[in-house]
């Protein structure tokens, strides 16, 4: 609320300077490695003149002139942005969809020209495909819905349905233990699919649900590498290099006068494997046949 | 005591630092000890159950209950581990071992605590379960969210560890301090005890080597030791001693000198005295006998009838002999108070009588000499003996007589101390005494201005009887003189109630009769002739009738011849060694009877005296006096009728 008037007094000096003004204004939440890898990759696609970059804590600080497409990379800086009386499109990026579900909720805004956003999490197609590619006697996917997730049983639902497998989803409600859900799921599932939640997957819960799923002998296919490092048997994921790409074809297309659409899932990606646990579970998977097998898959389909 | 005092003081000294020191390092070192024991116990007890808590994740986080029940019962395989009780997140015991449930637990939270019980003195240790974290560094890690950063536990671990291991070794690290403490002590005192002797024993030696020589034991000498701290000392202490032994071996050798040399004279003295005195001994005696005899022959030649010329020769030749007979008498009592001998017989004495007698006595001298004799009549008694004072008295005023030129001399007496005693004074107008001469007038054969030995002078006894003689009878002398006035002799006596003096007078008198010895048989036994023949011719002329003999022998064959003595008169000594007292007693043995006798004797040999006395036997100095010769015969062989 209090950054308004100051975004208001920011537009209005820079109009009144009439200085030429960058056309993208790229606000990073932090100036963590993977933020400025996605704000380089911006960069490269638009060129540095049309490109000006500021972390977040630097915006309210900024004086020049007003540019025709904010970008905010992180959900804080998106939440920041999406709450400031601005003329100029949003477009969010580097943050899960539920993040970006929630400042809509807080902010009663809704998507379109004005807002919009490049999610960091993949569509729950490519997810079910890649299982498919790696495990091929797989056919029950277990799930546990935390409150972030559940939102996507349903598109998860039909798209397992579509390629002949089943969801063995469990609702795990907030401040609930996640073992009792944990060990019925991994008890009727081939894989466990981890979708990004807070809520059932962090830092401090990780180690345990990996370890209870690997004492179950059920391989966890997860949503970033960090989790493949910790003992998930794989992922399918997007670097913040190919978001900030296809952040940087979305920008060009609004400069080129396009209009913001609805919000997209990343269009490249990759796959992490972890080699030991595929060992251990007496798996032989190499991640760059599966990431080229399921780009061919996505491309052919 | 002073010496315990710094021996004290020094173990002291050295022992203080030393306690201080041992007490000191003991007690930080215990302390540090102690806080180390109980820190590696806490720390042993948190990272105990930090590992409990850790190994219990997984089991809180599945709920494995027996997972956490192995785990809680492996824990109490520690042997000071009392009990474990696993948590879960909302409370509920998930595994219990050893719990005994007396321990009430606080709220449990997210932070670890650690305290002792007070009922069973365990350390109580709570250690949350937290999940392990695993740092993801994900993009879709929403940071800042409350609640994902510090996630809630997942239980809590509950641990009861006993102190009695460190209590156990607390224990034995104070006895193991204590045992340092008091080896260190132990050691300290035995090294300050030792340097202490060092220091203090020379003081002890030079100490004692003092006291010996304040003894006087001056030989002594203390060891001069290169290590001895008081080197110096000892070494002038033995100096000294040796100046003070030497000091006193000279000092000693002098005395030694003096007093053989004093010993010298006094017995050069001694052996003059006795000299002198065997010489006058000697001379009184030798000259008694002649004395003896020219006396009873100018008694017999007074007895014959002579014309007017001769009889007043005969009066000047009696008055020659009374004066050599007073001069050998004056000897003779000086002999006698030598010995002891003279036997004081106190007694109311009248002193009318007794100045009469001097008046008597001395008024012829006075006369001679153109003085002026007065003597006051008195008719006070005294306590005194009369015989004594008679002769005191006579003394004194023959001697201002003699001393007094011209004016004269006044005997008389006052009361003095309120009544009770009397003072007789004899008063001269002579030279009178100088002061420095007042003391030594009362000594032997002492007289001012008489170096010549004038003997008309006398002897010089007066005076030294008279003092003797009234310290015996206890009376006070006192001499007042001025040279030139003259002098006053003052002699004090008790007085005594008045007696009967009519009677006494008639008692003295009575026995003066003419003829109260004739017809007496006596027995003269003198081996000198010329005494024996005076005798025989007096003892004749009183009517007696006499036998002489010369010695036992001849008194035996007198008696033998009829002759019946009634009266012995013995010479003391007899020719060839006879003792007169031996011839007595063998003849009073012969005769078996107690025969009256007299020893009459020119010796004044106070031994002599005394055992005459011993026998009983009267004795006579010779020159004998005829008128006491007569007085004794009569009591002798007459004895008085009152006495029968």
């Amino acid at each position: 609320m209090r950054l308004a008037p100051l975004s208001l007094l920011v537009l209005l000096a820079s109009l009144a300077l009439g200085v030429r003004a960058s056309e993208v204004l790229v606000v990073s939440s932090e100036l963590s490695p993977a933020y400025q890898e996605a704000a380089d990759a911006v960069v490269a696609e638009l060129g540095r003149r049309e490109v000006l970059q500021l972390p977040l804590a630097e915006l309210t600080a900024y004086r020049g002139p007003a540019p025709r497409l904010y970008m905010a990379l992180g959900t804080e800086a998106c939440s920041q942005l999406a709450r400031a009386p601005l003329s100029t499109p949003v477009l969010c990026t580097l943050l899960p969809r539920a993040s970006f579900e929630r400042v809509l909720r807080e902010t009663g805004r809704r998507t379109g020209a004005a807002l919009s956003a490049l999610y960091l999490n993949q569509p729950p197609g490519r997810q079910l495909d890649l299982i498919r590619l790696a495990l091929p006697q797989a056919r029950r996917i277990g799930v546990l819905w935390g409150p972030d997730s559940v939102a996507n049983e349903g598109a998860l639902e039909a798209a397992a349905q579509v390629r002949g497998l089943r969801v063995v989803g469990v609702p795990v409600r907030p401040e609930e233990p996640v073992f009792a859900g944990l060990k019925k799921i991994l008890e009727e599932s081939d894989v466990l699919l981890a979708l990004a939640d807070p809520q059932i997957y962090n830092s401090n819960s990780i180690q345990n649900i990996l370890l209870t799923s690997f004492r179950a002998q059920v391989p966890m296919l997860a949503f970033s590498p960090a989790y493949v490092r910790a003992g998930a048997l794989m992922a399918v994921h997007s670097t913040p290099r190919q978001i900030g790409q296809q952040a940087g074809v979305l920008a060009r297309g609004v400069l080129q006068g396009q209009a913001l659409g609805q919000p997209q899932f990343p269009l490249q990606f990759d796959v992490s494997v972890n080699e030991h646990v595929a060992r251990s579970l007496g798996l032989r998977l190499d991640a760059a046949s599966l990431t080229e097998r399921l780009r061919r898959l996505e491309r052919g389909s | 005591m002073r010496f315990l005092d710094i021996r004290a003081r020094m173990l002291l000294a050295a022992l203080l630092p030393v306690t201080l020191v041992a007490v000191l390092l003991s007690s930080v070192f215990l302390a540090g000890r102690y806080a180390d024991l109980d820190e590696a116990h806490q720390q042993r007890a948190r990272s105990l159950a930090r590992q409990l808590a850790s190994a219990s994740e997984y089991g809180l986080f599945s709920a494995n209950t027996n997972s956490l029940q192995s785990i809680a019962a492996g824990a109490l395989r520690e042997s000071d581990v009392r009990s474990v009780l696993i948590l879960d997140a909302q409370g509920q015991a998930l595994a219990v071992a050893g719990w005994t449930g007396q321990v009430v637990l606080p709220a449990l939270g997210a932070q670890e605590q650690q305290w002792v019980d007070a009922k069973t003195g365990h350390d109580l240790l709570v250690q949350p379960v937290s999940p392990s974290q695993l740092q993801l560094d994900d993009l879709f890690e929403v940071r800042g969210r409350a609640g994902e950063a510090d996630a809630p536990p997942l239980g809590h671990v509950v641990m009861e560890v006993s102190r009695a291991g460190v209590v156990s070794r607390s224990q034995d690290m104070l006895a193991i301090g204590l045992a340092v403490t008091l080896g260190g002590l132990l050691f300290g005192s035995v090294l300050a005890v030792r340097i202490g002797r060092g220091v203090i024993r020379p003081i002890l030696r030079v100490s004692r080597m003092i006291e010996r020589i304040g003894a006087g034991e001056l030989g002594v000498r203390g060891e001069v030791r290169p290590d001895d701290p008081l080197r110096d000392l000892q070494q002038g202490l033995n100096q000294m001693a040796e100046h003070l032994q030497q000091g006193r071996d000279e000092l000693e050798r002098r005395v030694t000198l003096a007093t053989a040399e004093l010993r010298m004279k006094k017995e050069e003295a001694e052996t003059a005295t006795r000299a002198k005195s065997r010489f006058l001994a000697a001379a009184s005696h030798d000259l008694r006998q002649p004395i003896h005899a020219l006396g009873m022959f100018v008694a017999r030649l007074a007895q014959l009838p002579h014309d007017r010329e001769t009889r007043h020769l005969i009066g000047n030749l009696e008055a020659s002999v009374r004066a050599m007979q007073d001069l050998l008498d004056a000897l003779l009592d000086i002999s006698r108070l030598d010995a002891d001998a003279v036997r004081v017989q106190l007694q109311p004495v009248p002193l009318a009588p007794l100045f009469e007698q001097l008046r008597g006595a001395l008024m012829p001298v006075a006369t001679d000499k153109g003085l002026r004799l007065r003597v006051r009549d008195s008719s006070l008694w005294v306590q005194s003996d009369p015989t004594l004072l008679h002769r005191i008295l006579l003394n004194l005023v023959s001697n201002a007589l003699r001393y007094t030129g011209r004016g004269g001399v006044l005997v008389g007496c006052r009361r003095s101390r309120g009544g009770s005693h009397v003072w007789i004074e004899v008063w001269d107008t002579g030279v009178g005494i100088p002061a420095e001469h007042q003391q030594d007038i009362f000594r032997e054969f002492y007289q001012i201005g008489n170096p010549e030995r004038d003997r008309s002078k006398g002897l010089g006894l007066g005076l030294n009887i008279v003092d003797r003689t009234a310290r015996l009878l206890g009376h006070e002398l006192k001499l007042c003189s001025v040279p030139g006035n003259g002098t006053r002799f003052q002699l004090e006596l008790p007085l005594s109630p008045a007696g009967d003096l009519q009677a006494l007078m008639a008692a003295a008198e009575q026995p003066q009769q003419v003829d109260d010895v004739r017809g007496l048989r006596i027995l003269v036994i003198e081996d000198d002739r010329q005494s024996a023949q005076a005798l025989r011719g007096l003892l004749d002329s009183w009517g007696c009738v006499v036998a002489v003999v010369e010695g036992l022998q001849g008194a035996l064959t007198v008696v033998a011849g009829g002759f019946v003595p009634d009266l012995v008169l013995s010479d003391f000594r007899l020719r060839a060694g006879e003792s007169g007292m031996q011839t007595l007693h063998n003849l009073r043995t012969r005769l078996e009877r107690p025969l009256p006798a007299c020893l009459m004797s020119g010796d004044t040999d106070p031994e002599l005296i005394q055992s005459c006395r011993d026998a009983g036997l009267p004795l006579l100095h010779k020159p004998v006096r005829p008128a006491k010769l007569r007085t004794l015969i009569r009591r002798l062989a007459r004895p008085q009728p009152a006495q029968d």
